[in-house]
C-alpha cells in the first residue's frame, strides 16, 4: 500500500485540534466558568435557568424576610403595651370597686382608665415605615379615631382584610390581623370593656364596676390570645429564614458544580494544552520540511 | 539480423521514451501541491519484437501514454462527506449565532424573569411602595425588550440563512456549467483513446465543490457524467447544464426551483444549500414558534391575573403586557402604555393581596404544561444541545473525511521522495540511453575506417 505523501491535512487538523483545546482551558481559566455559551453543556446550561431565577428570588424573598420580621415585632410590641395597659386598668379597676374609696377617688381612676383607654387607642394606630398595623389591608388611614357618636367614644376606619407576604416560592406568610378583630370585636371588645369600666367608675357603683373589670380581663385574655398570632408569624419566619439561608447555600453550590470551574484542575487542563500545542508545532516543523532532496549531494 | 542502425533506432527511442518520463516526473513535482491533481505515470512498453529469420530481437521502448491514477469510488465517497459536513457546518456557524441569545449575559429572558420574579416578591413586602410598583413595570419592560432581542436575533439568522440560499444557488449554476463544458472536453478526448488527466483533475475538483454547496447524486454513463440533485432533479447530463432558480414563496423566503420549474427547496439535503435551508425552514422557526408561545401564553396568564386585582387607585387591573400578534408575540410584546401593577385583591390601597396571584404566573404551569422557566430552560436545553451536535457531528465527519482524502492522497498524492527517485531513475536511463547512441556512433566510424587507410 502507498503510503499518503502528504502529511500537511493531518499536521493541520492535529494543531487545529490542540489550538482548540488550548483555547477552551484559556476560557475556563479567564472567565472561570465552565459552562460560557448553552453548547458547552446544554444541561447545566438549562438548569442554570431556574438556579438564576431561584437565587434572585430567595434573595429577594430573605429581604422581605427581614423585613416583614421587623413589621411583626412591631406589632407585637405594641400588642404586649395593650397587654399591660389593660392589666394596669383591671388593677385600678378593682381598686375602685373596693367600697372604701372616695367618689373623688373613683372620679380620679376613672379618668386614669380614660388614659389608658386612649394609650391603647394610640397602640392600635401604630404605624410602621408609614403604613398602620392595626388597620386590615385600609393601612393608608389612621385606623381608630375619636367619635363622640360611637359608645366607645372611637371608630374603626380600617378593614377587614389580611395581608401576606412571599417568603418562598407559593409560601406567603399573614403578617397582620385587622384592628377590628384585635380591639373592636363584637363579641370581645377591648376599648368597648375599657369605655364601660371608665363609665362605671364614673357612677361609683361598685358591683358594676366589678363587672366592667372583669369584662376587661376578658378583653386581656383575648388579647393575649390574639398575640400568639404575632408569635407565630415570628417563629415561621425565623425557620423561613434558617431555610432561605441554607437554599442560598445550595443554589450557590449548585451554581457551582454546574457552570463552575475547578481552578487547580483548569491550570493544569491550560498547561496540559500549552503542551500538547508545544509539541504539535514542534513535530510539525521537524517533518514538513524533510524529503529525500535533503539527503542528495548536487551533481557537481 | 539487426543492423548498427536498429540499436541507434533502439537508443533515440529509448531517449525519446525516458524523456517524456522526465517530462511527465517534472510535470508531478511541479504540480505536487496543485489541489486536485492526480500524479501521472508514465507507461512503458517494449516496442514490437521483430522476427528476422528466426532471430528474435527485441524493438526497444515505447512510451504509450502517462495514466492518471485515480479512485472513482474514493472521490465519490469524498463528494458524500464533503456536502455533508458543509451541511453542518453552515447549521453550526448559524446556531453558534443563534446560541448567544440564550446566553445568561444579563439582558437575556433568564436574567429578566429573574429580576422580573424577584421585583413581584420584593413587591410583596412593601405593596404600597410606588418605586416598588415602578421596579416591577420595569422589570416587566425588561423581560419584554429580551423576548424582542431573542427573536430578532433570531429572525437576523434566519434571513442571513436565506441570503445564503440565494448566492449558493448562484454559485451552483456557475459550477454546474463548468463542468458540463469540461465534461465535454473530456468525452473528446476520450473518445480518441486519450488519458482524460488534466481535465478530469479539473472536473473532480468542481465535482468536489458543488458537493460542497448541495448534495449530488452522481451516475456514470457513456456520454459521461449525469450529476442530479439529492431528489433526483438533474444538474449536469453529460455535456449540458440544468440551472436551478430561486423565486420569493409565500412566507417571503426564497424557494429553489429546478430546471423544470418544480419547487425542490424542502427535498435538498446536504451541502451549504440544505444547511442553510434546514435552519431556515426547521431548526430557527422551532425555536421562534417556542418563544412565541411563551411569551404569548405567560402574557396573557400575566393579563388575567392582573384583572383579577385593583391598582393602588382601586381600578381594576388592565393589560400589563401587550402582545400585538400572537403568532410574533416574542417580537412584538411590550409592556402596555401606563400600565400599573394590580397589587390590591379588594381594591384598598393597602392590600397586597394580588401579587401572589401576579407571582404564580411564574411559578404555576402556562397552558403548555411547563412553568414560564422551565419553557424557557428546555429551549436553552435544545439550542444548546443542537448547536454541540452540530459541532461535534463537523468533527466526526471531518476526521472521516480526513481518512478519505489521505486514502485519495495515499492513491493520487505526489510523493517528492518517490518522484526524486525517479528523476534519478529516468536520468540514469536517459544518460545510457545517450551512452547507446555514442556507442553506435563510435562503432559506424569503425566500420566506415574498415579498409581504409583514411582515418574520418
Amino acid at each position: 500500500m502507498r503510503v499518503n505523501p502528504n502529511l500537511v491535512p493531518d499536521i493541520l487538523a492535529g494543531l487545529q485540534q490542540s489550538q482548540t483545546t488550548l483555547n477552551q482551558a484559556l476560557e475556563q481559566v479567564s472567565t472561570g466558568k465552565s459552562v460560557n455559551v448553552p453548547s458547552d453543556n446544554p444541561a447545566a446550561a438549562s438548569e442554570m435557568v431556574q438556579n438564576t431565577i431561584e437565587t434572585a428570588n430567595v434573595d429577594q424573598y430573605t429581604q422581605n424576610v427581614t423585613g416583614v420580621l421587623s413589621q411583626v415585632q412591631a406589632a407585637d410590641s405594641a400588642l404586649s403595651s395593650v397587654v399591660s395597659s389593660l392589666n394596669q386598668a383591671i388593677s385600678l379597676g378593682t381598686e375602685g370597686a373596693n367600697g372604701t374609696e372616695s367618689a373623688a377617688n373613683q372620679q380620679a381612676i376613672a379618668s386614669q382608665v380614660q388614659g389608658i383607654l386612649s394609650s391603647v387607642v394610640t397602640q392600635a394606630n401604630t404605624s410602621y415605615e408609614g403604613s398602620y398595623l392595626f388597620g386590615g389591608t385600609a393601612s393608608s388611614q389612621q385606623p381608630y379615631t375619636a367619635d363622640s357618636s360611637s359608645p366607645t367614644g372611637y371608630t374603626y376606619n380600617g378593614n377587614t382584610g389580611q395581608n401576606s407576604v412571599a417568603v418562598g416560592d407559593s409560601t406567603n406568610i399573614q403578617i397582620n390581623l385587622p384592628g377590628s378583630q384585635i380591639f373592636s370585636n363584637s363579641t370581645t371588645n377591648v376599648l368597648g370593656s375599657l369605655s364601660a369600666l371608665v363609665t362605671a367608675l364614673q357612677g361609683g357603683n361598685s358591683t358594676a364596676i366589678g363587672t366592667a373589670v372583669s369584662g376587661v380581663t376578658t378583653a386581656l385574655n383575648y388579647v393575649s390570645q390574639q398575640r400568639i398570632f404575632y408569635a407565630n408569624a415570628d417563629s415561621q419566619l425565623n425557620s423561613q429564614e434558617t431555610y432561605l439561608q441554607q437554599e442560598t447555600v445550595n443554589l450557590s453550590s449548585q451554581q457551582t458544580s454546574l457552570v463552575g470551574v475547578n481552578m487547580a484542575q483548569a491550570a493544569i487542563n491550560l498547561s496540559q494544552a500549552q503542551t500538547d500545542n508545544s509539541a504539535a508545532l514542534a513535530a510539525a516543523a521537524k517533518v514538513l520540511p524533510d524529503t529525500l532532496l535533503n539527503y542528495l549531494v548536487a551533481p557537481s | 539480423m539487426g543492423g548498427l542502425s536498429a540499436s541507434l533506432l533502439i537508443g533515440v527511442q529509448a531517449l525519446e521514451a525516458n524523456q517524456g518520463a522526465l517530462n511527465a516526473t517534472s510535470n508531478n513535482i511541479a504540480n505536487a501541491n496543485t489541489p486536485g491533481y492526480t500524479r501521472e505515470v508514465p507507461q512503458f512498453t517494449e516496442a514490437t519484437v521483430s522476427d528476422v529469420n528466426g532471430e528474435v530481437l527485441g524493438g526497444g521502448v515505447e512510451l504509450t501514454g502517462l495514466q492518471s491514477v485515480r479512485d472513482e469510488l474514493l472521490n465519490m465517497q469524498i463528494d458524500q462527506q464533503t456536502s455533508a459536513q458543509s451541511s453542518v457546518d453552515t447549521q453550526s456557524t448559524s446556531l453558534q449565532q443563534a446560541q448567544t441569545y440564550f446566553t445568561t449575559t444579563g439582558g437575556d429572558i433568564a436574567s429578566a424573569l429573574s429580576s422580573f420574579s424577584s421585583s413581584l416578591a420584593e413587591l410583596s413586602a412593601n405593596s404600597s411602595s410606588t418605586a416598588e410598583q415602578q421596579t416591577v413595570v420595569s422589570s416587566g419592560q425588561d423581560l419584554a425588550e429580551a423576548f424582542n432581542t431573542a427573536a430578532n436575533g433570531l429572525t437576523t439568522v434566519q434571513s442571513a440563512a436565506d441570503t445564503q440560499v440565494t448566492q449558493t444557488v448562484a454559485q451552483i449554476n456557475t459550477l454546474t456549467a463548468q463542468i458540463a463544458s469540461l465534461n465535454g472536453q473530456l468525452w473528446q478526448l476520450q473518445a480518441s483513446g486519450q488519458d482524460g488527466g488534466t481535465v478530469e483533475d479539473q472536473r473532480d475538483q468542481d465535482v468536489q465543490q458543488l458537493s460542497q454547496l448541495t448534495g449530488i447524486s452522481i451516475t456514470q454513463s457513456n456520454t459521461g457524467e449525469t450529476i442530479t440533485t439529492a431528489n433526483g432533479s438533474p444538474l449536469v447530463m453529460g455535456s449540458q447544464s440544468f440551472s436551478l432558480q430561486t423565486a420569493t414563496g409565500s412566507n417571503g423566503t426564497q424557494q429553489v426551483i429546478d430546471s423544470s420549474g418544480n419547487n425542490i427547496t424542502s427535498s435538498i439535503q446536504g451541502g451549504q444549500l440544505g444547511g442553510a435551508i434546514e435552519i431556515r425552514d426547521q431548526t430557527i422557526p422551532s425555536y421562534l414558534s417556542q418563544l412565541n408561545t411563551l411569551a404569548s401564553q405567560f402574557s396573557t396568564a400575566f393579563n388575567a391575573a392582573q384583572a383579577q386585582g385593583y391598582t393602588s387607585s382601586g381600578a381594576q387591573g388592565g393589560n400589563f403586557f401587550t402582545v400585538t400578534s400572537a403568532a410574533n408575540a416574542a417580537s412584538t410584546i411590550s409592556v402596555s402604555n401606563s400600565a400599573q401593577v394590580a397589587v390590591s385583591s379588594d381594591g384598598s390601597s393597602g392590600s397586597n393581596g394580588n401579587v401572589a396571584n401576579l407571582s404564580a404566573t411564574l411559578t404555576n404551569k402556562l397552558p403548555s404544561g411547563q412553568t414560564a422557566a422551565d419553557a424557557y430552560a428546555s429551549l436553552v436545553y435544545q439550542v444548546g444541545n443542537d448547536t454541540s451536535t452540530a459541532s461535534s457531528n463537523s468533527t466526526a465527519i471531518g476526521d472521516n473525511l480526513l481518512s478519505l482524502t489521505n486514502q485519495q492522497s495515499a492513491i493520487s498524492g505526489v510523493n517528492i521522495d518517490e518522484e526524486t527517485t525517479n528523476l534519478i531513475k529516468y536520468q540514469t536511463a536517459y544518460e545510457a540511453a545517450a551512452r547507446i547512441v555514442s556507442t553506435v556512433q563510435a562503432l559506424g566510424t569503425v566500420t566506415l575506417d574498415m579498409g581504409s587507410t583514411q582515418s574520418y
